[in-house]
């Protein structure tokens, strides 16, 4: 178990790095956009003179620049993001209002394709090279090269505009004001055109991954013994194959949630769900840098802190993996 | 002397493309996806003589459903849908070959110097690469382009220099692996430079990995600019798919064809790109073919 916690405790370490890197990047973005980095933090046109001194001291920005660095890598661990020009609110409280619809849209998507995805796989390498295996490989790439905001315009022209099914807009019904299960229904019924686009764009990833790792697996040697020692091969392949072809798909979940991300964020502002994808929008035609790059850091820190938690469920999974 | 060694060095290369070619053609979406490309290469290349239409014309009836004379009907302005199709082919594969293009190479010199020599710099290089790997470089492209401007040349720019951390690790693999090779060592023993050794010998025998992923790139690339477009960030002087998408967002419920044709031409586009990729790793890596027969026989 000692190996365990120490794995866990390297890992965790690794991940300070990507974080200051992310840091570095805002920063200098901050300093080489157009305009005085204390107005961008103080999100107003115009700050008066006072504004302007107040957040130069607050933020150290009279000093030198390695001195700021720091200071700017001190508040952003902190959370402190600066002010949102549009809102003039603090940028994290305005995330902290929208990150979990965002979320929820992200996971529930992830999770759905990473088992529909492993699924037909599985389904489609028994027929290898057959038409099934053929049209599900081909529907593979289309599905990879949509964009997922036009995808989600497709939907609501079939399912909301031509056949009424689902409501083109928003997470929950606003003119009703529902309570308990009715509202958790009425969210789930919003949820589903956005869930299945994310879906279905992500399933090509696991798709692919699975399908190749059953490929190599079906090949050990390993599974040869057992093919030649009269095992069924159906038992052979639940049993055995499968279970290890589904770890890459498990170390690519994490990797894959940023791509899940980006699709969100613009499914989000084509279904007009109240997450990240919306404020982003707004502080894109505002120019609201601060709100921008505050964005950034968080799904940043997001990602980070999911590829952590894979890396562990894989090493629970896998325990060869810990003592690499 | 010279001109013998130059003689032979052609007559190998030439081997050399009928060999890569033998091997492209394992691929059947590999062919396909040449084909398309081709296609959309003639069309972007003859735009002026193919589009029936002067794309940015509104003289048109507004909203048109495709008939004979509109074949993929007209948009809110009265603009032929098909002739912006056909402009816009120019905007998405100069994207993606300028930007993926600058990826590769940005990535093959990063990743073949940061494997050759190793020690702190490699370490160093290897976790910026692990980092941008991870975090999804569309907002970061977003951001830069909404801070510094979205002309179509800094569009390019951007998503050119924030992707080459995929091809650097490729490039960094082989690298890695060339230097222990005999040739390698033969070379440094024979005191040949080691600017010399990575131009001659190290990328010219470990591209190819980055060449099969450039494929790909060029079509994440089309992806991106169109997802930028249907933002509102791109350029406000061309005609692009994307941009075609977002401006027909508000009439799409009567006037379906202003959105779906565009979004089938960046769909196809990219799917191309992906069946080169796909080809070029057959091209390549020729065992590919033979494993894989060897399974379904």
């Amino acid at each position: 178990m000692s190996g365990f916690i120490r794995f866990i405790i390297r890992r965790t370490i690794s991940i300070v790095p990507m974080v200051l890197l992310i840091v570095l990047i805002n920063f200098f973005i901050i300093h080489l956009a157009p305009g005085n980095p204390a107005q961008i933090i103080s999100g107003l046109e115009q700050p008066s003179r006072e504004v302007i001194k107040a957040l130069e001291h607050r933020y150290g920005l009279d000093k030198p620049l390695v001195v700021q660095l720091g200071i700017y890598f001190k508040n952003a661990l902190k959370g402190d993001l600066g002010y949102s020009y549009i809102y003039s609110e603090p940028v994290i409280d305005l995330i902290k209002e929208r990150i979990g619809a965002t979320l929820l849209l992200t996971l529930t998507s992830a999770i759905l394709a990473f088992v529909s995805g492993t699924f037909l796989a599985a389904w489609s390498s028994r027929y290898k090279k057959g038409i099934l295996d053929s049209i599900l490989s081909i529907l593979s790439y289309v599905l990879y090269a949509m964009p997922s905001f036009w995808l989600a315009l497709i939907l609501i022209l079939i399912f909301s505009s031509n056949l009424r099914w689902f409501p083109t807009a928003g997470m929950f019904n606003v003119r009703l004001s529902l309570h308990g299960f009715a509202r958790f229904g009425d969210i789930l019924y919003h949820l589903f055109l956005p869930v299945l686009t994310l879906t279905l764009i992500q399933i090509p990833v696991y798709f692919r991954v699975t399908r190749s790792s059953i490929f190599q697996v079906s090949r050990d040697e390993y599974i040869l013994t057992m093919t030649a020692a009269g095992l069924e091969r159906k038992k052979i392949f639940n049993k055995y194959v499968l279970k290890n072809a589904i770890l890459p798909s498990v170390t690519i979940f994490g990797l894959t949630l940023g791509y899940a991300i980006t699709g969100a964020a613009l499914v989000e502002i084509v279904f007009a769900w109240p997450g990240m994808g919306r404020l982003m929008l707004d502080a894109v035609f505002k120019r609201d840098y601060n709100l921008l790059l505050g964005i950034y850091f968080v799904l940043a820190v997001c990602i980070c802190i999911a590829i952590l938690l894979t890396d562990i469920f894989y090493a629970i999974l896998d325990p060869r993996i810990r003592y690499k | 002397m010279e001109v013998q060694t130059e003689v032979i060095v052609t007559r190998r290369k030439g081997k050399n493309i009928i060999k890569f070619w033998h091997n492209y053609r394992q691929s059947l979406y590999g062919l396909i996806g040449f084909v398309i490309l081709l296609l959309f290469i003639v069309v972007a290349v003859f735009a002026p003589i193919i589009s029936p239409y002067d794309p940015h014309a509104m003289k048109g009836e507004v909203l048109l459903s495709p008939s004979i004379s509109h074949p993929m009907g007209t948009d809110h302005l009265g603009r032929d849908v098909f002739s912006r199709i056909v402009y816009g082919t120019r905007v998405s594969l100069s994207v993606g070959f300028i930007a993926a293009g600058l990826s590769a190479i940005i990535g093959i010199f990063i990743g073949s110097f940061s494997g050759y020599y190793g020690g702190i710099v490699d370490e160093i290089v290897d976790k910026i690469v692990d980092t941008f790997l991870m975090i999804p470089a569309f907002f970061l492209i977003l951001i830069i382009v909404a801070i510094f401007g979205n002309s179509i040349f800094y569009i390019m720019l951007v998503i050119g220099l924030t992707t080459w951390p995929q091809n650097a690790r490729l490039m960094r693999a082989q690298a890695l692996s060339l230097r222990e090779r005999t040739f390698i060592m033969v070379a440094r023993a024979t005191g040949e430079s080691s600017i010399r050794i990575l131009f001659t010998h190290i990328i010219p025998n470990g591209v190819y990995p980055v060449l099969a992923n450039t494929a790909l790139q060029m079509g994440g690339a089309i992806l991106t600019e169109a997802a930028l477009s249907f933002l509102g960030l791109g350029d406000p002087n061309l005609v692009s798919w994307g941009k075609m998408i977002y401006q027909a967002r508000p009439y799409m419920t009567f006037a379906w064809w202003t959105v779906v044709f565009p979004g089938i031409f960046i769909v196809l586009a990219v799917v191309s790109f992906s069946f080169i990729g796909d080809g070029l790793q057959y091209a390549f890596n020729p065992k590919l073919s033979v494993k894989q027969k060897e399974v379904s026989a």
